[in-house]
C-alpha cells in the first residue's frame, strides 16, 4: 500500500509540492510567532537574571529597567549620590554598584560602574584583566575591539548628534566572557572616570579645555544651565576650587548622564572634565559622590531584597525588581502575542479550507481510479486508508517542514535582535510545541478524512462509469 | 469454475420509466464461454455491474453458484468479488508509476492476502501472458501490453469467474486479436467461467454462446458452437 501511496505521490508531486509548501508556511507563521514570543520572554528574564535590585529616582519603573539592564538610550532622572553611600554600608546589601550611562564608543555604550559589579554579574574574563586605573575599559564579550585599544567616549550617540569628548581616552585592558545579556556590548570603565570626562566628582574642572562639537560658545551654553537654577550656577563655579564637598547638591534636579536627548547633552557638555588615566580608581563612595542614574544593589538573602525595596519605594528613590517589571511588560507583551497568534490562526483556517478545496476536487478527479481500485477487489477500508495517508502525510510533512522553518525564522530573528541588543534569545521548542504539533497533525488527520470519506461511500460501477 | 443463475433482476434508476435491465432468467454453464453484445443503452454494462457485483441487487437474485448477491452486503460482495471475480476492463485500469508486477500483486496487496506462492504465480502470469520485463513501469508500455498485464492481474488469484468488458476495444487489430486469443486460452487452461461484453465479431465468434441485449431485454441467445481453446 505505502508502494502505491508513494508511486501516486510522485505522479503528483507537482500538486503535492504545493500542499507541502503551503501547510509549511502556516505552521512556520504560527510557530514562529510562538517561539519568538518566547524566547523574547526567556532571553530578556536572563539579561535581568543577575540584577537583583535596581534602586534608581523615581520615575518609570519600566524605563529604569530597560536603561539599565538592556542599556537603552534614555534620559533617566538621577539620585542622591548618598543613596549609593548609604546602600554600600547597609548591612543587609552585599554590595552595590553604581551604574552610570551616557556615553558611547563605535556604536557601543559606555557604562561607568565598579569592580565589584563587573566581577558580579560576568562569568569572568576571556582575556586581559579588570580595569584598575581610571583610564582603563573592560570590554563586552561582543565588542569588537583589540585588547590595547583607545577608546574616545562620545557623549550621547553618533546617530543622535553626540560629539566626542575632547580630551580623555581609555585603554582597554581586558574583554569579558558573553554574558548573553546587553551588556556584552558595552564598554565597562571606572565609575569615576566617567564623572571625571563629564566634570563631576572630585578633581575636575580643566574647563579651559573643552572644546565644544557642535561648535556653539560656551556662554550659549551657560543660559541654558542656568535655567537648572542658582545652587547649579554655584555649584559649577565652586568646581574648580573646592571640588569635594559642594557637587552632590547640584546634582539630584539634572536629567544628566542621558544618552540621545540633545537637551541633557548640552547641558552635560559644560561639565566636561578629563580624566587622569593613571589615577587609581577609589570604589568607597563617600559623601561627595555625585548623582546616578541607577544603582544596582545585591542584597545577601531574598528576605532582606524585599526589605530593601520596600524601604527604597519612598520619595525620591524607586526600588524595583527587574523580573516583577518584566513580567508586566510580558503581560503587555503577551496580547500582542495574542493578536499574531489570532493572524497565525486566521492564515491556518484559510490553507485548511483551501486543502479540502483541493483535495475535494482531486478527489472527484480521481474517482476512476478509485472506483477502478474497488472493482478490482480493493476493500473500503484500502480505499479509505489511501486517501486518507495520501492526503496526511502531505500535510504531515508540511507541518514538520513548517516546524523548522519556523525555528530557522526565529533563530534568525533571534540573532538579528542580540546583533542589536545583546540580549541571546534562547530559540527551542518545549513540551508545549509538542502539545501543537500534536493538535496540528490530529487537525490535519481529520481534515484528511473528509477525501477519504468521499472515497469510501462512493460506489465503484458509478465511479467507473464517470 | 462458477455458474451464474439469474432471475427476476430488475434494474431501475430514479427518473426512468422503464428499467434499464429486466432479466427473468438466465442460467450460464460453470466453464462455459458467452460474450455479451449489444448496443449502448442495450443494458450490457448494467448487467455487467450487477454480475461483477459492483452494483446492488436490489430486484431478483444473482447466483454465482450457491452465493446470492443480493444477500451480500457492499464490503463482503468486494470481498467475494477479489476472491472470485477477475475482471478486464476496456481501460485497462493499471495504475502508473508502478511496475507491470506490482499492477499484477496490487489489488491483492491491498486486501492484504499476498504470500510468497502469489507472488511466485505472478510472475509465472507474467510470463504466460507473453511480457517479458516484470519490472517495466505500466506507463511506458504498449496498449496491447497493458492489457496482458490486465489479464495477468485478472487472473492472478484464480478466479472461478472472468468478466472482461469490451477487452480488445481499445486496441489495434493485432494485438486485439492476440489478446481476445490469451483471453479465451487462459479461461481455458483455469477452467474458468468467461463473459465477455463486446462488439469485436472475431472475438464473439469464438465464444461458446452468444447473448443479445437491447432496451435492457435479452433478445437473442445463440450457441456458436464449440468454444475456442
Amino acid at each position: 500500500m505505502i508502494r502505491f501511496i508513494l508511486a501516486d505521490l510522485r505522479r503528483l508531486w507537482l500538486g503535492g509540492a504545493v500542499v507541502v509548501l503551503l501547510v509549511a508556511l502556516a505552521t512556520a507563521l504560527g510557530v514562529a510567532v510562538t517561539l519568538q514570543e518566547r524566547s523574547l520572554r526567556l532571553g530578556s528574564a536572563r539579561a535581568a537574571d543577575k540584577f537583583d535590585l535596581i534602586v534608581g529616582a523615581a520615575g518609570s519603573e519600566t524605563q529604569l529597567v530597560l536603561s539599565s539592564i538592556f542599556l537603552q538610550a534614555a534620559p533617566l532622572p538621577l539620585i542622591d549620590g548618598s543613596v549609593l553611600t548609604k546602600l554600600s554600608a547597609d548591612p543587609r546589601v552585599d554590595w552595590a554598584a553604581p551604574v552610570g550611562f551616557g556615553d558611547s564608543f563605535a556604536g557601543y555604550p559606555i557604562i561607568g560602574t565598579t569592580t565589584k559589579l563587573v566581577a558580579g554579574t560576568t562569568p569572568g574574563f576571556a582575556e586581559g584583566r579588570m580595569f584598575a586605573l581610571e583610564g582603563e575599559a573592560v570590554l563586552g564579550a561582543t565588542v569588537n575591539l583589540p585588547l590595547g585599544a583607545e577608546i574616545k567616549p562620545m557623549h550621547g550617540t553618533a546617530e543622535t548628534g553626540g560629539h566626542t569628548h575632547a580630551g580623555p581616552a581609555y585603554k582597554v585592558t581586558g574583554k569579558l566572557r558573553p554574558t548573553g545579556t546587553p551588556w556584552d556590548r558595552a564598554i565597562l570603565v571606572p565609575i569615576q572616570a566617567v564623572w571625571h570626562v563629564h566634570g563631576l566628582g572630585e578633581e575636575h574642572g580643566h574647563e579651559e579645555e573643552h572644546r565644544d562639537g557642535d561648535g556653539h560658545h560656551h556662554a550659549h551654553e551657560g543660559k541654558e544651565h542656568h535655567e537648572d537654577g542658582e545652587t547649579h550656577v554655584e555649584g559649577e563655579t565652586e568646581e574648580h576650587a573646592t571640588p569635594v564637598a559642594e557637587i552632590p547638591a547640584v546634582q539630584p534636579a539634572k536629567p544628566a548622564f542621558a544618552l540621545g536627548a540633545a537637551s541633557s547633552a548640552h547641558i552635560e557638555e559644560d561639565h566636561h572634565g578629563s580624566i587622569d588615566p593613571d589615577a587609581l580608581i577609589v570604589e568607597t563612595f563617600g559623601p561627595s559622590t555625585p548623582g546616578l542614574p541607577a544603582i544596582l544593589v545585591k542584597p545577601k538573602t531574598i528576605a532582606d531584597a524585599y526589605r530593601l525595596r520596600q524601604e527604597y519605594r519612598t520619595g525620591s528613590t524607586l526600588g524595583v525588581f527587574p523580573g516583577e517589571v518584566l513580567t508586566r511588560l510580558y503581560a503587555t507583551l503577551g496580547d500582542a502575542k495574542m493578536i499574531l497568534s489570532a493572524v497565525a490562526a486566521g492564515s491556518q483556517g484559510l490553507v485548511a479550507a483551501a486543502l479540502v478545496l483541493v483535495t475535494v476536487i482531486h478527489v472527484g478527479q480521481r474517482r476512476r481510479q478509485i472506483g477502478a481500485l474497488r472493482a478490482f477487489g480493493a476493500p473500503r477500508l484500502s480505499v479509505f486508508t489511501i486517501v486518507w495517508l495520501e492526503l496526511f502525510l502531505l500535510v504531515a510533512l508540511g507541518i514538520g517542514i513548517g516546524f523548522l522553518i519556523g525555528l530557522a525564522a526565529a533563530q534568525i530573528g533571534a540573532q538579528l535582535f542580540a546583533a542589536k541588543s545583546g540580549v541571546i534569545l534562547p530559540v527551542g521548542f518545549t513540551r508545549e510545541d509538542l502539545r501543537l504539533a500534536l493538535v496540528f497533525l490530529g487537525f490535519a488527520a481529520i481534515l484528511a478524512a473528509v477525501p477519504a470519506l468521499l472515497a469510501y461511500r462512493q460506489s465503484p460501477a458509478t465511479a467507473l462509469r464517470a | 469454475m462458477l455458474s451464474l443463475k439469474i432471475e427476476n433482476l430488475a434494474v431501475a434508476f430514479p427518473g426512468l420509466t422503464a428499467p434499464v435491465l429486466a432479466i427473468d432468467h438466465l442460467e450460464i454453464a460453470a466453464g462455459s464461454g458467452v460474450a455479451l453484445t449489444g448496443g449502448s443503452g442495450s443494458g450490457k454494462s448494467t448487467l455487467i455491474n450487477i454480475i461483477a457485483g459492483l452494483e446492488r441487487t436490489r430486484a431478483g437474485h444473482v447466483f454465482w453458484g450457491d452465493q446470492n448477491f443480493a444477500d451480500l452486503s457492499e464490503g463482503r460482495r468486494d470481498r467475494w468479488r477479489a476472491a472470485n471475480i477477475g475482471l478486464v476492463m476496456q481501460d485497462f485500469h493499471l495504475f502508473p508509476g508502478l511496475s507491470a508486477i506490482d499492477n499484477i500483486l496490487l489489488p491483492a496487496r491491498l486486501s492484504r492476502v499476498v504470500t510468497a506462492d502469489l507472488v511466485k504465480r505472478a510472475h509465472m502470469l507474467f510470463q504466460t501472458v507473453g511480457l517479458k520485463r516484470p519490472e517495466q513501469h505500466v506507463e511506458t508500455m504498449s496498449r496491447g501490453e497493458m492489457q496482458r498485464v490486465a489479464i495477468a492481474r485478472a487472473l492472478l488469484r484464480k478466479p472461478g469467474v472472468i468478466i472482461a468488458d469490451e477487452p480488445t476495444a481499445s486496441l489495434d487489430l493485432e494485438s486485439g486479436e492476440a489478446v481476445g486469443d490469451l483471453l479465451l486460452s487462459v479461461a481455458a487452461d483455469a477452467g474458468s467461467t468467461l463473459i465477455v461484453a463486446s462488439h469485436d465479431p472475431r472475438l464473439i465468434e469464438r465464444l461458446g454462446r452468444r447473448l443479445s441485449l437491447k432496451g435492457g431485454q435479452i433478445v437473442g441467445d445463440t450457441q456458436t458452437g464449440e468454444m475456442a481453446a
